[in-house]
């Protein structure tokens, strides 16, 4: 009868503990440097810096550090370096046969040696702690919950980082094959979540833009640890600048709980890979026998399929192809690059170029053909990707950037853009080729964007020619045109352009630059009148006549209207003008929405409610309502203070036909 | 002691072990020999619980010896390459031994360290030369106390003053505790000075497996001379081997020595030597006929 054994051996972990202490000393090191050090160095002249002035206490100087210090990369080091040392021996034969030569089971040995790297990663982070609060206690600066947050954020990270370390290195029989597997499991979501919008982004229509809207999910936690698990603090400042409210969270808890049972599972399933594991397979490329098939046909997958379509994009790059050539070229890439890194895994595998088996060419065949599928399913759209438009109940708004940003919040407005989208894809056999049938039109890009109630965002990008060229067929009109119309609605353009205070507003500001020439700096010099002669309620009236006519232009469709073909910043046409015209819309008592900023998410940067924008507005000749108000108002007196970029080009010799010369 | 019964252990499609046996009695010294690729070190990893075997069973006193913590306290083992933590010197190792062996003898450690002067107990274990590595792990695995060593080549690499030293040390722990002992080697000169047991392996297989003793009266080597032609020998005695020089005939003979004596001696040469056999001569004329690559086995 075979005798019980013990989880734990105190000659083991005590040895253990003697090769590896010198990490954690380091990292302690570093801890009181980062923390208890850099505080006191931030305390001692607390009264004469700037954050005193501001009214920021230390105790909120506290909190405020403590958000942005970082924890999982750190954490993540120490772990694979401890785990490592620890577990050391699983990789050298003589190592390896000795210590398991020695009356140890293989369960004191894994358990002992989880303690000790434990022990060795956790105590400097506790250690620290008590510092930090011995610190601030005597500086003064209560924010002792932020600091013991921060601990059980450090502690937690570094159990989950050596549980995956351990299972790492319980994968292979290379030390330095091991440390790149944990860098790989790490980051393994990412890395296929990345492959997949790679390849989405070089083949599939409208995903062109697929991989700016990537994010680190809780399956990455190096990253998203700490982002997301965090001390948070808010302000709200005075008219002055000076901090008026100053309130801190603890975020993430739940995240922390959840990557406490993942490392309590990955600890197990790493002890059954040990239990298991054959001793023989020291200085194996892998060594747990069900993982040699999944590394070698994932990485095939993955790394084909990815270069698969970067050789499509290159050759596309090179000249234009249309969509389904662009495929096939994507296929045949794939299918050749996959079986080379087929065999390329089984000779690592196999530690052997001698790879050329019948058997094995058997499940090259198995994955050439599984690989082909995967293609023609995605070929074929089987999992909804370029026709995918979420449930308007999803939806928090939509945003359509073209010429201009504009962003539907209005539960009408989302059905019809979804409506404009169905529509737009529906014909998308006649759009997706666009650089191919109308590769001498003018064109541009028009993106639609979903931001859902989850969070999550679904961004398409669709290459546009103008609509307006004689080359483009009728079938490219019908299916752009309704989403022209829809932007170029002067009730759109009002809302969503100057905003939701645009019948509602003073405008509080207004310039218009005028140019004159001046021979002697051979170049055209910019003036505008500032009416400073004037009161503010006779300048507010001025303003409000030119921006009446702005408006009319707009009723008339002159001004701030949308053609595919064309954008703001880089115009096909010179009859913009030279001269700089905007204006500042104002209503102290509603919170102007911005489009743009909800667009592009700028909103974190000043969570503060806004009751002014400045708008900026690019005018053509054909402005003629907006361009004779600023004349009978006096911000210009002589047709020759304004110039097109057409003519400003002529005169100073630069190409025509370009638009605005950008510096 | 130990009991081997049909073990395999394939690694891939090679079978490093196939249905091997092997018994090892209490209190023996048992001699594995084998060529290169035989199977030697296979089969002592499986002794020392490094290797599960694919089919079989490997037990000592009855009990199976994979992940057996309370058996494997019973027993050391110096395998061919010795292993000592990085920066670790004799005292630390010393001190890693006698926390996983209850039976760890600190005085005596101490007292077989004092006939080692040349061994600096303070200086890095890994920066000592190869025999003196190997004095160390005597030295740690004699006052461990065990009932059974497993020794894997164990005198490679010592000069013959240290091999004498290293054989006189296990011999007296043999004669004094009862201590039995496995050990593999090329070298069966060695081998037949302390053995009393002999396994001889190849392709994974034990292929003789018996007391010393049973081996050297198997075979006997019979020098003869007769005036004029040697006579037809009688039947029921059986030449393995017959080389002649002049009138001078050696016979390798299989069987009783002293009834083939008897019987050749009735045949009045006028010369008769019988010889005693080394272990390597045994080997060759046993299996010589084998399609086994006996020559390997001896250096």
């Amino acid at each position: 009868m075979q005798s019980k054994t013990s989880f734990f051996n105190f000659t083991v972990f005590k040895k253990n503990i003697s090769r590896t202490w010198i990490v954690g000393l380091l990292y302690f090191i570093i801890l009181t440097l980062m923390q208890p050090v850099a505080f006191i160095i931030q305390m001692a002249h607390f009264e004469e810096y700037w954050y005193s002035d501001s009214g920021y206490t230390r105790t909120a100087c506290l909190y405020e550090s403590y958000a942005y210090r970082p924890n999982a990369y750190i954490a993540c080091i120490v772990a694979i370096v401890v785990a490592g040392l620890t577990f050391k021996y699983l990789f050298f034969k003589r190592d390896n046969y000795m210590v398991h030569a020695f009356p140890v089971s293989r369960k004191s040995l894994f358990f002992s040696g989880f303690l000790s790297s434990s022990v060795v990663a956790t105590v400097p982070l506790i250690l620290n702690g008590i510092v930090m609060t011995i610190v601030a206690a005597a500086e003064h600066a209560y924010a002792f919950d932020a600091i013991w947050y921060w601990t059980l954020i450090g502690v937690v990270s570094v159990e989950l980082f050596l549980a995956i370390a351990i299972f790492s290195l319980m994968t292979s029989g290379q030390i330095a094959t091991a440390v790149v597997f944990y860098i790989i499991f790490n980051y393994l979501y990412f890395l296929i979540e990345l492959a997949f919008r790679l390849m989405a982004s070089l083949l599939l229509f409208g995903m062109s833009e697929s991989l700016t809207s990537i994010s680190f999910t809780p399956f990455s936690p190096v990253v998203f640890i700490d982002n997301n698990c965090m001390v948070s603090t808010y302000k709200t400042y005075d008219e002055l600048g000076m901090i008026k409210t100053f309130t801190h969270s603890l975020d993430g808890g739940k995240y922390i709980a959840c990557y406490a049972a993942v490392a309590v599972v990955l600890l197990i399933v790493a002890y059954l890979l040990y239990k298991f594991k054959k001793l023989e397979t020291v200085q194996d490329f892998i060594s747990v026998p069900f993982l040699k098939p999944v590394f070698a046909v994932g990485v095939s997958f993955f790394v084909s399929m990815v270069a698969g379509a970067f050789v499509a994009g290159l050759v596309d790059s090179i000249h234009y192809q249309t969509y389904n050539s662009r495929f096939t070229i994507a296929i045949v890439a794939t299918l050749i690059i996959g079986c080379i890194i087929f065999l390329a895994t089984q000779m690592m595998i196999e530690k052997t170029v001698r790879v050329f088996s019948a058997k094995r060419f058997g499940m090259m065949v198995g994955y050439t053909v599984a690989a082909l599928v995967a293609m023609v399913l995605i070929r074929a759209d089987v999992f909804k990707v370029e026709n995918k438009i979420p449930s308007a109940n999803d939806i928090a708004w939509v945003g359509i950037q073209s010429n201009y940003t504009m962003v539907f919040t209005d539960e009408d407005d989302i059905l019809s853009v979804r409506e404009l989208h169905k529509g737009f894809l529906a014909d998308k056999q006649e759009i997706r080729d666009v650089n191919v049938l109308y590769k001498d039109v003018p064109g541009g890009n028009f993106t639609i964007k979903y931001k859902l109630k989850n969070g999550k965002v679904i961004l398409r990008s669709y290459a546009v020619v103008d609509t307006k060229s004689d080359m483009v067929s009728e079938a490219y009109v019908s299916a752009t045109q309704p989403i022209l119309d829809y932007l170029n609605n002067p009730a759109q353009i009002k809302e969503h352009i100057i905003g939701n205070i645009w019948n509602n507003c003073d405008i509080k500001e207004m310039s218009f630059s005028t140019y004159t020439y001046d021979e002697n700096l051979n170049d055209f010099v910019s003036n505008w009148e500032s009416f400073d002669y004037l009161t503010e309620r006779e300048k507010k009236a001025k303003f409000k006549k030119v921006y009446d006519a702005v408006l009319k232009d707009i009723d008339e469709g002159n001004l701030f209207t949308t053609s595919f073909g064309e954008d703001n910043y880089n115009p096909e046409i010179d009859d913009q003008l030279y001269n700089d015209f905007s204006f500042t819309v104002s209503n102290k008592k509603i919170p102007y929405f911005s489009d743009e900023d909800t667009y592009w998410d700028y909103q974190y940067m000043d969570p503060e409610p806004t009751y002014e924008r400045n708008i900026y507005a690019a005018l053509t000749r054909k402005c003629t309502n907006t361009l004779k108000a600023l004349k009978d108002e006096g911000f210009y007196y002589d047709d020759s203070e304004i110039l097109t970029y057409e003519e400003y080009n002529k005169a100073m010799g630069n190409p025509v036909g370009e638009g605005p010369i950008l510096y | 002691m130990i009991e081997v019964n049909n073990v395999t252990k394939k690694f891939g499609d090679f079978a490093a072990l196939d249905q091997l046996n092997m018994h090892v009695e209490r209190g023996a010294i048992y001699g594995l020999v084998g060529p290169n690729g035989a199977g030697k070190s296979t089969i002592i990893r499986h002794l020392c619980g490094v290797y599960k075997q694919d089919s079989g069973s490997v037990t000592i006193d009855g009990e199976p010896v994979y992940e057996n913590e309370k058996l494997k306290q019973r027993y050391a083992v110096i395998p061919d390459e010795i292993f000592y933590f990085t920066q670790a010197n004799t005292l630390d190792m010393m001190k890693y031994y006698k926390g996983l062996y209850p039976k760890f003898d600190e005085a005596l450690f101490k007292k077989i360290l004092e006939c080692f002067p040349e061994v600096n107990p303070k200086k890095m274990v890994r920066t000592l030369s190869k025999g003196m590595q190997k004095q160390v792990a005597f030295m740690l695995s004699i006052a461990s106390r065990p009932e059974l060593m497993i020794l894997d080549e164990p005198v490679d690499g010592l000069d013959p003053v240290m091999r004498r030293q290293m054989w006189s040390l296990i011999m007296s722990d043999v004669a004094e505790n009862g201590l039995t002992v496995l050990v593999s080697s090329h070298n069966l000169r060695e081998l037949e000075d302390v053995c009393d047991h002999v396994g001889i392996m190849n392709h994974g297989k034990i292929l003789i497996e018996r007391s010393l003793d049973e081996l050297q009266t198997s075979i006997t080597k019979i020098q003869i001379a007769f005036d004029g032609d040697m006579p037809a020998l009688p039947e029921d005695i059986k030449v393995l081997k017959k080389i002649t020089t002049g009138r001078v005939h050696t016979l390798i003979v299989k069987g009783e020595p002293r009834a083939a004596e008897r019987a050749i001696g009735a045949m009045n040469p006028i010369l008769m030597d019988v010889l005693p056999l080394t272990l390597e001569e045994i080997f060759i004329y046993e299996l010589g006929g084998e399609n086994y690559a006996v020559k390997d086995i001896i250096f």
